[in-house]
């Protein structure tokens, strides 16, 4: 593909990308650029959107209970 | 085996992106991201009807408005409209998804965010 033909195909995507991150503040979906991005890139390689979803949802309680366990520890320690 | 390692780093990214767990920890973020690629592969869920997820979403745009929040609705509109030029075979998906993590927006969604 020739360097412009490329250059044009990233300039859309990123305006996607923007788009779709304007629709996710709107819906109220707490996700950031990157985050979306790599969703997107998940989606484009074959993943269930529901599933992935649902492994949104898990790992963020996952990630909050890690920052509590932290926080406790380091409490702990004072 | 070239997707199977792509989906294998898109997986460390979310798991970083997603719980802060530190480098330090690799054995706690390697569990994480077993986790996704099992749950991603292992799963009932049924393939993405475009014609469901645009009636979703006209639903919320007319819900937005019905409670008042007309600037929402008209925000949606514009955005959807936008994204209808940049359209590609996996914007249905994309959209389910968003509509899946999707938290209270007609009450908590806030325009200057």
């Amino acid at each position: 593909m020739p360097p412009n033909e490329r250059a044009e195909k990233q300039a859309a995507a990123q305006q996607a990308v923007d788009i779709l991150h304007e629709i996710a503040t709107i819906l109220n979906c707490h996700l950031d650029r990157r985050t979306l991005s790599i969703c997107i890139s998940m989606i484009e390689n074959g993943v269930n959107p529901e599933a992935l979803a649902n492994v949104i949802k898990e790992l963020r309680k996952q990630g909050q209970e890690a920052q509590l366990e932290a926080a406790a520890a380091s409490a702990r320690r004072r | 085996m070239a997707y199977l390692a792509q989906l294998g780093a898109l997986a460390d990214e979310l798991v970083a992106a997603l719980t802060s767990i530190p480098e330090a920890q690799r054995e706690r973020r390697d569990a994480y991201r077993e986790f996704v690629l099992r749950s991603l592969r292992h799963h009932t869920f049924t393939r993405t009807n475009q014609f469901e997820v645009q009636d979703r979403l006209d639903g919320l745009e007319e819900r937005f408005c019905v409670v008042g929040r007309d600037a929402l609705a008209r925000a949606l509109r514009i955005r959807l409209d936008a994204l209808e030029s940049h359209r590609s075979q996996t914007t249905p998906e994309v959209l389910h998804l968003l509509l899946e993590l999707a938290d209270q927006p007609a009450q908590k969604s806030n325009l200057s965010d």
